[in-house]
């Protein structure tokens, strides 16, 4: 990761050709940090280039498009040096002028320029890509040399497993530990850590793998290796791929394709030929094919024939047709594409796509053509996407509404496309925008609307002015909440704000949201556009009322859970105790600190928690120490309790534990405990010299500090002092039965717990004496470097890992995993919210059939595109009416239980088995008998009350009731939703 | 928190369920105000050193339920290896080992498995795996202490005056007894697919009957209770030798969720032939 992000700070980038499509690019390879990026294009701005270009304004037209772009695109990356190489209008790109560049991008550039420039590049080891959108078409070209060394060509993390057999033999076979798949394919490198007897492997040159099975792979002669005792890690070795690129020229007679949607299986040849005989016709006639014009596409089709006699006429007269297009979602799907691309080739990271890649979304293009007076260009800053859409289109979008969810790296996105696009501009249409962020600084290398002097500030509110300032057409219209989409916030996002929208986009970032938006959607019948992003993978779907499965239908596989013993007694890996730190961080700032704030605030606290004697010792014990006993009144009490923390966990747990399953242990078999994924931990010793010990100290003592309002200290000397000069009670580990017990002791709480309840609710100070004191709890915040919580993590982290004799994790590697961030990057934002935009444009047009629409998956590391017919909602039938999620039943005038009840036994012979309302069962069979005939003649309003013991708030005008009911067979017959008026 | 309307109806129908047939010595106490805040009742086995005592076991939902697991955590104090001092469970069912298509019920029972089986291999207690494994009467003790203490009331949980639904069943032929004295037979033809989803028209049933088996890729169901074979002076050979606390209980369950299934089958009107049936393919 480093190694890549170092050889793309040594990438000096040129891009020519300032359009949509090559702004596109220049922002994402800025805000992913290349050396520099220099821009070439000497042309005029005119009114057409801000059909997609949002780095330039009206007042620019007329100047040099580069010199316009080149400040606004400066502010994106104060690490990242701007440079415009200047020229004069009509001047082309030549080569003197690419010599100093590691990577050439070329913008709309003619085929006879790419391949005089080509052919320089190949044999002078640039990385060349040429690219270029007309309409819903966009096309790309790589050639990075003719032996391009890929060091990592999937970005996945190597594989690694623990082994527990390695034959001593030709074929060399390792079986994995408790059958845990290997997850290795013919051809990967691994490398052995640890491995006991046959130690050889240690630290071996990189071993070929043949696959053998899941749990089982060989590699090669182990014969004249020592005997396979045990133990053992395999580790997979990334080898460099050296990938051979065609020059453009011999490219363009042989091409190699890479598909981007399996059902378009012949596009790529008829595309193929079609670019390039579009680039013929621009020579000939000095123009493109004007929009919609007949004669046009019918002489590009003649030039496309001669090139290739199968292409598809359909497709080259279309492509004709829009050959004057420029639409911004477009240039986000072939802009976020190729500043990847780019930055494959300056770091040598992710694999490169070989060699062409043709795109297109015709299926956006509305269902009624436009004519050609439809298309005609009109002078406005919209006629790239009227060349497409035509005008009457363009008014539709400008008359949409539509909810923004978010205004985090999609959210921005999202309303840069929007904005361009000319979406809510009309009089009366408008965009809601809410996010509850502020912007924080590590949003700035992605979310490009924000810069520096944003900080602090709301997101929507930020990304709303940037987006009008792009396109001041939509000024004023675009309202910006705070709010976070929830129940607490229905008052706001009520039925009147739906009524007033036509659809809903997500730009979340978590699950959560985008369940509950889901299910808003359902109830108010509004399509829903979602996406999300991992890294270098994106997804979008589409979800249509009445015709598509819902986002909650399907859900994602979540990860795989540690055990719990593994991470408490047995980790074997940085993740283990990452987790680990990660739940003491809890266990030491948080939950005892809520405890203690319980206990002062709620009355009868201790009596409720006492409810389940088992833990109620611990936990009573836990705040009299926090609020009692080891309550510090100075910052050197913090270290103090801090240095005991240390000896606890880091020794005093470690020697307790080796007490109880010594080193030697051997388990029922023979076999040696401490084995396989079983690590034998030591105790560690104090050393105030060294680094991790003392950060430990220095973070828990703060973080103590910080939940008694004492003010912090991070001189590394006072902590070693003092923590130098702390007597640690010598630590005897507990005998295994501390009780002694017979069959015959008698059986009596009180008795037979030393430290009993009742004597330590003594030790607490009545909350009376202590109105309005209360500790600050730690919010676990991963992003602030001085806070301490990542340290903490960090050190407590490394010290076990010291313990169990695991490769310890530096500061950035545990917050990735502590935080589970997965970097969202420019880049795939970018494409992905493309996508968004281009089914956006299919729900504007009111597209009602399963296959107009497409959801799609990518990943850019390999790279991959996949397409699928979203998935239609399941049918289900209910007597003789098939219903789907998007159904419901209705009941009116808020009815009784019983009425409720009657009307399912009346009209349908169905026996009601369960009703809820939210988290609230409001009845049931086994509800008793008392409690039934008190709720039967209550209204709903009446009943959710009663059983939520909550009011309805005052906006809510009906409720979402599910049923569960059985025919006279008592099979479950499931209904749609229920709405209750009230 | 919010789940979808899809999970909380798999709820509602889990928890009637439960509510209405419950497996043998597990019950669950339910909010009417918050069905998410779920408990479940695990009886002591007979036979086993937590008898007598009734085990609370408190559910936490996430919205990733059902593809995640529930959080779960004893809230009655227990002495078990596999039972931290916070109540932490460790199984793998409620981890790696996690199908969205397990419920409640079978959580539930693969806990009253786990204080049947403990397997002190992946202890999280470590004292008491050391204790079971070393020195068999004095972990008996100790947890005959501890649940004398903790998990013993005066008078029998309200929850368990409704009959089990295996009560109801006792004759049937193929109940199996739950006891860890007498070496259990080995019943191999339960792990095949009971075909009650094909033979009845619920979309999900809440525990299909296959899934457990095939989760626990280390232990066929005979292996399972043929090593668990429970010998009173030997602590040693009643331990399977390795794998996760896991190991030792997914033959049982895979007993008791046949029951269970069988016995929603038998409650139907046609139910007597659905399992006659089901007994056939088997």
């Amino acid at each position: 990761m480093y190694a890549a992000m170092k050889k793309m700070a040594a990438s000096n980038v040129l891009i020519v050709g300032l359009q949509g499509l090559g702004a596109e690019i220049a922002k994402n390879v800025c805000l992913a940090g290349v050396k520099s990026v220099t821009l070439y294009d000497p042309e005029p701005v005119t009114i057409q280039d801000l059909s997609s270009q949002y780095f330039l304004r009206e007042e620019d037209i007329g100047k040099p498009r580069a010199a316009s772009t080149l400040p606004r695109l400066a502010e994106l990356n104060a690490y990242v040096p701007v440079r415009n190489l200047g020229g004069n209008a009509g001047q082309e790109i030549s080569v003197d002028l690419i010599r100093p560049f590691q990577a050439v991008v070329l913008c709309g550039v003619s085929y006879e320029k790419q391949v005089e420039i080509n052919d320089w590049t190949h044999q002078n080891g640039v990385h060349f890509i040429s690219a270029e959108t007309r309409g819903l078409f966009g096309s790309v070209f790589n050639d990075f040399g003719p032996k391009f060394t890929c060091v990592d060509p999937t970005g996945e993390q190597p594989l690694t497993g623990m082994i527990v057999s390695v034959d001593k033999d030709k074929e060399g076979l390792v079986t994995c530990l408790d059958e845990s798949r290997h997850g290795l394919e013919d051809g990967d490198f691994v490398t052995f850590t640890e491995v006991q007897g046959m130690t050889d492997l240690n630290g071996c040159n990189p071993r070929k793998v043949i696959v053998k099975g899941p749990y089982t792979f060989a590699i090669g002669d182990t014969s004249d290796l020592g005997e396979y005792v045990r133990g053992g890690i395999f580790t997979q070795v990334k080898m460099p791929k050296i990938v051979q690129f065609k020059s453009l020229r011999e490219s363009l007679a042989a091409p190699e394709f890479f598909l981007t949607d399996f059902a378009k299986f012949d596009r790529p040849a008829t595309l193929h030929a079609g670019f390039q005989a579009l680039s013929q016709f621009k020579a000939q006639h000095q123009c493109l094919p004007r929009p919609r014009n007949a004669k046009d596409a019918a002489s590009l089709v003649s030039l496309a024939k001669k090139i290739d006699p199968d292409a598809d006429e359909k497709i080259i007269t279309e492509l004709a047709y829009q050959a004057t297009g420029d639409l911004p979602p477009v240039a986000a799907v072939i802009g976020g594409f190729v500043a990847q691309e780019v930055l494959k080739a300056c770091s040598a990271k992710f694999h490169p796509m070989l060699q062409h890649l043709y795109f297109d979304s015709l299926e956006s293009l509305p269902t009624t053509l436009p004519n050609e007076q439809d298309c005609q260009s009109l002078g406005s800053r919209y006629d790239g996407q009227i060349a497409v859409f035509g005008k009457s289109f363009q008014d539709k979008l400008a008359n949409h509404r539509q909810f923004l969810v978010g205004a985090g790296a999609i959210g921005c996105e999202m309303l840069k496309n929007w904005s361009m696009m000319g979406l809510a501009t009309g009089p009366d249409a408008r965009i809601h925008v809410t996010d509850l962020d502020t912007i924080e600084k590590s949003n700035l290398n992605r979310q490009f609307l924000f810069r520096a002097k944003d900080l602090g500030k709301f997101k929507s509110e930020v990304a709303a002015a940037a987006v009008a300032e792009m396109n001041p057409a939509l000024k004023g219209h675009i309202l910006c909440r705070q709010d976070p989409v929830g129940q607490a916030t229905e008052n706001v996002f009520d039925d009147d704000f739906f009524a007033g929208l036509d659809g809903v986009t997500n730009a979340l970032d978590n699950v959560a949201a985008r369940v509950y938006m889901d299910q808003r959607c359902i109830l108010y019948e509004k399509p829903l556009l979602e996406s999300g992003t991992m890294g270098t993978k994106g997804n979008t779907q589409v979800v249509i009322p009445h015709l598509t499965e819902s986002y909650s239908s399907s859900q994602d596989p979540p990860e795989k859970q540690t055990l719990s013993c593994t991470v408490k007694n047995f980790p074997n890996a940085i993740t283990h105790t990452i987790e680990w730190a990660r739940q003491e961080f809890d266990a030491m700032f948080v939950k005892p600190v809520e405890s203690v704030n319980q206990y002062l605030s709620e009355p009868n606290y201790l009596e409720n928690s006492l409810k389940y004697s088992g833990q109620s010792h611990d936990h009573i014990s836990q705040i009299v120490s926090y609020l009692v006993t080891n309550k510090p009144l100075t910052f050197e009490e913090c270290i103090v309790w801090a240095r005991l923390q240390f000896e606890e966990k880091f020794n005093n747990a470690i020697r307790q534990l080796l007490h109880s399953l010594p080193k030697d242990h051997v388990t029922s078999t023979g076999q040696p405990f401490w084995s396989g994924p079983k690590r034998a931990p030591d105790p560690l010793v104090f050393d105030s010299a060294d680094p991790t010990h003392l950060s430990f100290i220095i973070a828990a003592a703060n973080l103590h500090a910080y939940n008694y309002g004492l003010r912090g200290e991070t001189d590394p000397a006072v902590f070693k002092r003092v923590a130098d000069s702390v007597i640690v009670p010598e630590f005897s580990p507990k005998s295994g039965v501390k009780i002694q017990i017979t069959e015959n002791d008698p059986v009596n709480q009180s008795s037979s717990d030393p430290d009993n309840v009742s004597d330590l609710v003594k030790k607490l100070p009545p909350p009376s004496s202590l109105v309005g004191y209360r500790l600050t709890p730690v919010e676990f915040e991963k992003d602030d470097d001085t806070n301490h919580h990542i340290d903490l993590i960090t050190a407590a982290s490394n010290l076990r890992a010291m313990n169990y004799n695991i490769t310890v994790a530096d500061r950035h590697t545990t917050k990735q995993i502590a935080g589970k961030i997965i970097p969202a990057i420019a880049t795939t934002t970018a494409l992905v919210v493309g996508l968004v935009c281009l089914e956006l444009y299919k729900i504007i047009d009111g597209k009602n059939k399963l296959d107009d629409f497409k959801n799609g998956f990518i990943n850019l590391a390999l790279p991959f595109f996949g397409f699928s017919e979203p998935i239609a909602a399941a049918k289900n039938k209910f007597e003789n009416t098939e219903w789907t999620l998007w159904d419901r039943l209705e009941f009116k005038n808020d009815p009784t239980l019983k009425e409720f009840i009657t009307w399912f036994k009346t009209h349908h012979n169905l026996d009601v088995s369960m009703v809820s309302q939210g988290v609230s069962m409001l009845w049931s069979s086994f509800t008793d008998k008392k409690k039934s005939a008190e709720r039967m003649p209550m209204k709903f309003s009446k009943l959710v009350e009663h059983v939520s013991k909550k009011p309805i708030p005052p906006h809510t005008k009906h409720l979402l009731v599910e049923v569960m009911l059985m025919d006279e067979e008592m099979e479950d017959v499931e209904v749609p939703f229920i709405l209750i008026k009230i | 928190m919010s789940l979808t309307p899809a999970t909380m109806r798999r709820l509602m129908r889990e928890i009637t369920e439960l509510k209405n047939t419950p497996p043998e010595g597990i019950r669950v106490v339910t909010s009417e105000e918050n069905m998410l805040d779920l408990t479940g009742i695990v009886e002591g086995p007979e036979q086993t050193p937590y008898a007598g005592g009734y085990f609370r076991v408190r559910f936490q939902f996430t919205h990733e339920f059902p593809t995640a697991p529930p959080k779960c955590w004893f809230a009655t104090k227990i002495f078990h290896p596999n039972v931290s001092s916070a109540g932490e469970i460790c199984v793998n069912t409620l981890k790696k080992d996690w199908q969205s298509s397990y419920g409640i019920g079978h959580i539930l029972v693969t806990i009253k498995c786990l204080l049947i089986y403990p397997n002190p291999e992946s202890a999280l207690d470590e004292e008491a795996g050391k204790l079971l494994l070393e020195d068999y009467d004095a972990y008996c003790s100790r947890a005959k202490l501890i649940t004398s203490v903790h998990a013993t009331p005066r008078t029998r949980p309200p929850e368990f005056q409704t009959p089990s639904a295996e009560k109801e069943e006792e004759s049937s032929t193929t109940s199996i007894p739950v006891s860890i004295l007498t070496p259990v037979v080995p019943l191999p033809h339960i792990t095949l697919p009971v075909p009650t989803s094909a033979s009845s028209p619920r979309k999900s049933s809440p525990t299909p009957p296959s899934q457990p088996l095939q989760s626990s890729p280390a232990n066929t169901l005979s292996s399972a209770l043929s090593t668990s074979t429970v010998s009173s002076k030997d602590g040693k050979e009643r331990l399977s030798p390795l794998g996760t606390a896991n190991s030792n209980v997914a033959g049982l369950v895979a007993a008791t969720t046949t029951k269970a299934v069988k016995r929603s089958a038998a409650s139907t009107s046609s139910g007597i032939e659905k399992r006659k049936k089901a007994l056939k393919r088997l």
